[in-house]
């Protein structure tokens, strides 16, 4: 796979999708959908064997294409581990998330449509993260919002239409705040270097005084506190998700909430180390109260995909705290959590997407006692429900641990209190795993009820396999982003000593 | 004053396309004349040939530079690159015309003549410095417009927008020759360049002098506060020429404030950055939030046209060579998008029983889906999502707030764009996300379908590879800034 285009493939693979699914029969179109997405992810787990991930840290599968010479401006495509991590769960999910449309009921009309949109998302998503100029991140930031705003206007629940307009403005307005950062950026490396660049190992040698440097992370962080989503900014997130077809939950939670803590460690973290390091004891306590608000707010839903939405604005809490305390575990713990997260949120939306497809409900009451009928689901629910939970041979195990580690390093009560965070993030797995299982309803509903087959358990194995393997195999992941680590932090302590 | 006794010979081949152009509308008033009804093929041809002609010649000679007339007339790449926009979009507006005035039972020959009179009117705007000179370009381009907006003779709303349109028109013209008058009298010269940066005696000659011929200018391009005029006018016009006016007019228009900005960068930087900042955020707030609040399309899109005309005016404002290339970027993207997103609304006024009402574009993905498309793409573009003209509009006019540090006015863009969210997409989920209420009956011509594709697949593909437009404006903007 040596000089292999990788990115430039995996972006341009979807696309044509789009092309042969517009001129293909609207029956066809899933298959095209399904063959195109797991051809995309076939060439991602291929290309694992040629990623060095001995040099991690460095820059790999690296492609280069020219827009404006006269500002800098190319389109700069490569993979460093955590972005390669990231582009290997973007390509998983999307695979997941077409493979369930094909059986989901909701998505019977408009479906030439649907595929398209999901398809052109996929390539925006790798853009997103292959992006190593930051105009170029930015375009393909915002063009993922409008594949999601359809496909939560047309083929969403009830309130759709709302959510789709909350949604968009919200992101839209908010990444108005990064443009006006990003370019700014370029001025100021104009400013000391005579000619204006985007591009992200040009911006870091960029020198601010403190305000500005403040200044500068506070425009980036308004726009990926949006995004990611940080509690009180979180609002639009379970409207989103509670409204958005199944598939377009699960693509939404798993990778474009990553979206948000990427561009937060990478750019936030990476651009403006003085202001991190500075803010840092804000950010950690953030994180945490995200952690214990949304759980709070999770525990008192009534809707289940809005009570897994909420879930996940607790598990982003974990990701923002973790990142934030800057020393190795909380940093392993941070993109542990973010792969795991994407695992796990996967399989809870589709887990509320079958059962709707049954009961059609997404009452918390009514889905007492639902999985009383389908033993192979109820095994998956579980394994996902723990993985979430922080059981340990879970995936989200090494992104709480480590994150407690990681507080411990600096003081007891710190570390305290993400204890207390995990344990409200366990108290809500519980009441889902208990409402699920252990309570009851008349059975006759429920004997009808088939258990997972065919596409939809491929799609759930497809999350819940890597999910036990971060559990038990979690140095596999660790080997993707740990020098990508070392170097930052070695990085952080050059500049701000040296600053 | 040496200059003016020695004998120049006009260089004929630096406005050789505007000869063309004005040939052409002679050749079309001939017609008319003597035809007592002028065959419309005919002069459709007649046009499309005559502005062919001068496209190609700008073409052939783009590098083409220098002064003429005594320094009355000048070209350099930035008229010559209004100008080849200019005369695409008068092409592109006669693909429109013939059904649209036949459709509203107001075709009329005059309209092809005064259309190439408000062309050579247009082009002589965007190359000059000379005061006279731009006035009476300015006069051909308004009084072209004024006929144009009362051309549906049997509409009432037509004739209340032109009478509005003439009578604050005139009285921009009006405040634009008294500015005149004053830079004449501190100076002693009707050369912008020499009036800017002479240095003589009663300064507030100078300043008086320009704010008013600014405020002509200002009132042209509905800048608030001298906008009111803008959305009647844009309503009550036959449909293809608002498109007209919002594309070729704001080219017209601001081509010879956009003239000014290097001079004025020199000497009154300080001031022309507070006042036209105040006036572009006043422009962009007005503008958005009362789009808003629109049930008519068609008004809709023309109080998007003064918020647009904000955005322009946030890059005048910076008086630097960054801020000018993001207004020349800026300018052209959105004579492409106004142009095109009005069109679609020409097009749909042919349908029996179309009134522009926000609910009648319910599902219009179902009755003309490539229709829909197309006005959505335009929609997207005028809101700015990347990767359309809008947004690397929108991205240069931040990057160069960053560079003067205008962070208010920075925060005041995106708290309009914000704004502006609300109304595109309204439009855009009543297009895609509602069913159908009533069934689009849609003639359209293989020309116009084509066109309003094609329009729509500039915005992205200029958006998505900039270099295009780039390597056109950067060197224009750059010349400007040298003497």
């Amino acid at each position: 796979m040596e000089g292999f285009p990788l990115i430039s493939v995996s972006m341009i693979l979807p696309l044509l999708g789009v092309f042969v699914i517009l001129l293909a029969k609207e029956e066809l179109s899933k298959w095209i959908a399904v063959f195109f997405s797991g051809l995309v992810f076939g060439i991602s787990l291929v290309s694992l064997f040629s990623f060095d991930f001995s040099r991690a840290d460095r820059v790999q599968f690296e492609e280069k294409y020219a827009l404006i010479p006269e500002l800098n401006l190319s389109l700069h495509l490569g993979f460093d581990g955590l972005s390669y991590l990231m582009y290997i769960l973007t390509t998983l999910v999307s695979l997941v998330a077409i493979l369930w449309s094909t059986r989901d009921h909701q998505i019977s009309h408009r479906l030439k449509e649907y595929y398209a949109w999901f398809l052109l998302t996929e390539t925006f998503l790798v853009g997103v993260f292959a992006s190593l100029d930051l105009m170029v991140f930015y375009v393909f930031y915002e063009l993922t919002l409008v594949p999601m705003f359809f496909v939560i206007g047309i083929w969403g629940y009830k309130l759709r239409l709302y959510s789709a307009y909350k949604f968009f403005i919200y992101i839209f307005v908010s990444s108005l705040f990064l443009l006006l950062g990003i370019v700014s950026l370029a001025v100021q490396h104009y400013r000391q270097f005579g000619k204006f660049s985007f591009n992200y190992f040009d911006l870091i040698n960029n020198q601010y005084d403190f305000t500005f440097e403040l200044f500068m992370f506070l425009l980036f962080l308004i726009a990926f506190a949006v995004k990611t989503p940080i509690v009180p900014f979180h609002t639009w997130l379970p409207d989103a998700h509670g409204e958005a077809p199944t598939a377009g939950s699960v693509v939404l939670a798993a990778v474009l909430l990553k979206m948000g803590t990427y561009a937060l460690l990478r750019f936030n973290i990476g651009l403006f180390p003085i202001a991190s390091v500075y803010l840092m004891p804000i950010m950690v306590l953030w994180g945490i109260l995200t952690i214990v608000f949304a759980s709070w707010f999770t525990i008192s839903q009534s809707n289940v995909k809005r009570f897994v939405a909420y879930s996940s604005v607790s598990h982003m809490g974990f990701v923002v705290g973790g990142m934030f305390l800057l020393n190795a575990e909380g940093l392993r713990a941070s993109i542990t959590e973010m792969f795991a997260h994407g695992l796990t949120s996967s399989a809870l939306f589709m887990m509320a997407g079958f059962i709707y497809n049954r009961l059609h409900s997404f009452n918390m009451q009514a889905l007492r006692g639902s999985i009383k009928f389908m033993p192979l689901f109820a095994v998956l629910v579980a394994i996902t429900g723990f993985s979430s939970m922080g059981l340990p041979g879970g995936s989200s195990f090494w992104g709480k641990f480590l994150t407690i580690v990681g507080a411990r390093e600096y003081t007891l009560l710190l570390a305290f209190l993400v204890v207390v965070g995990a344990f409200f993030s366990a108290v809500y797995v519980l009441y889902l795993l208990k409402t699920l299982y252990l309570d009851t309803k008349e059975e006759s509903r429920l004997v009808h009820f088939t258990d997972l087959r065919g596409f939809k358990l491929s799609a759930f194995l497809l999350v819940v396999i890597p999910m036990l393997m971060v559990g038990f195999l979690p140095f596999l992941f660790f080997a993707f982003y740990d020098p990508y680590i070392d170097s930052l932090l070695e990085y952080l302590v050059l500049r701000v000593m040296g600053g | 004053m040496e200059q003016l006794i020695s004998i120049e010979l006009p260089r004929l081949s630096l406005v050789l396309p505007e000869l063309v152009v004005l040939l052409t509308g002679f050749v079309l008033f001939s017609l008319d004349l003597i035809y007592k009804r002028i065959n419309h093929a005919l002069a459709i041809s007649v046009s499309l040939v005559g502005y062919l002609l001068a496209l190609l010649l700008l073409v052939f000679n783009w590098g083409m530079e220098g002064e003429t007339f005594y320094g009355l007339y000048k070209r350099d790449s930035f008229s010559s690159l209004m100008q080849a926009f200019m005369l695409l979009l008068t092409m592109s507006l006669l693909g429109f015309n013939y059904l649209y005035y036949k459709s509203k039972k107001s075709l009329y020959g005059e309209f092809y003549y005064i259309l190439s009179f408000a062309l050579i009117g247009g082009m002589f705007l965007v190359s000059s410095y000379n005061l006279i000179v731009l006035y009476v370009a300015l006069e051909a381009v308004s009084i072209a417009f004024y006929i144009l907006t009362a051309l549906l003779r049997s509409d009432f709303n037509s004739k209340e927008g032109a009478f509005k349109y003439l009578i604050l028109g005139g009285l921009s013209i009006a405040l634009a020759s008294y500015g005149a008058g004053f830079m004449y009298l501190y100076s002693g010269s009707l050369d912008l360049r020499y009036i800017l940066t002479h240095v003589g005696e009663n300064q507030y000659f100078l300043v008086l002098g320009l704010v008013l011929f600014l405020i002509g200018f200002a009132i042209k391009i509905g800048a608030v506060p001298f906008h009111f005029w803008l959305p009647d006018a844009y309503q009550g016009a036959p449909t293809p020429i608002t498109a007209y006016m919002a594309s070729f007019g704001k080219l017209a228009f601001f081509a010879p404030v956009v003239r000014l900005m290097p001079l004025v960068q020199e000497h009154f930087a300080y001031a022309w950055i507070t006042t036209v900042a105040i006036i572009s955020a006043l422009t962009m707030l007005y503008g958005n939030l009362t789009a808003l609040v629109q049930k008519d399309v068609k008004r809709l899109l023309a109080y998007s046209s003064i918020a647009h005309s904000g955005y322009i005016l946030a890059g005048i404002s910076v008086a630097e060579v960054i801020g000018l290339k993001a207004v020349i970027y800026f300018l052209l993207a959105y004579s492409l998008m106004g142009f095109g997103s009005f069109m679609v609304l020409a097009l749909l006024e042919r349908v029996p029983g179309w009134e522009n009402k926000l609910e009648q574009f319910s599902g219009m993905r179902f009755s003309a889906p490539w229709l829909a498309f197309s006005f959505m793409v335009m929609l997207l573009a005028l809101l700015g999502i990347p990767p359309t003209v809008g947004f690397v509009g929108k991205a240069l006019v931040f990057m160069s707030l960053s560079f003067e540090r205008l962070w208010w006015l920075a925060l005041v863009m995106i708290i309009a764009t914000g704004i502006s969210t609300g109304y595109y997409l309204r439009i855009t989920v009543l297009m895609f996300m509602k069913e159908q209420t009533n069934s689009l009956n849609l003639s359209v011509s293989q020309v116009e379908k084509f066109l309003i594709l094609l329009f729509s697949l500039a915005l992205v593909l200029l958006g998505a590879v900039p270099i295009i437009l780039w390597s056109f404006v950067s060197p224009s903007a750059e010349n400007l800034f040298m003497r």
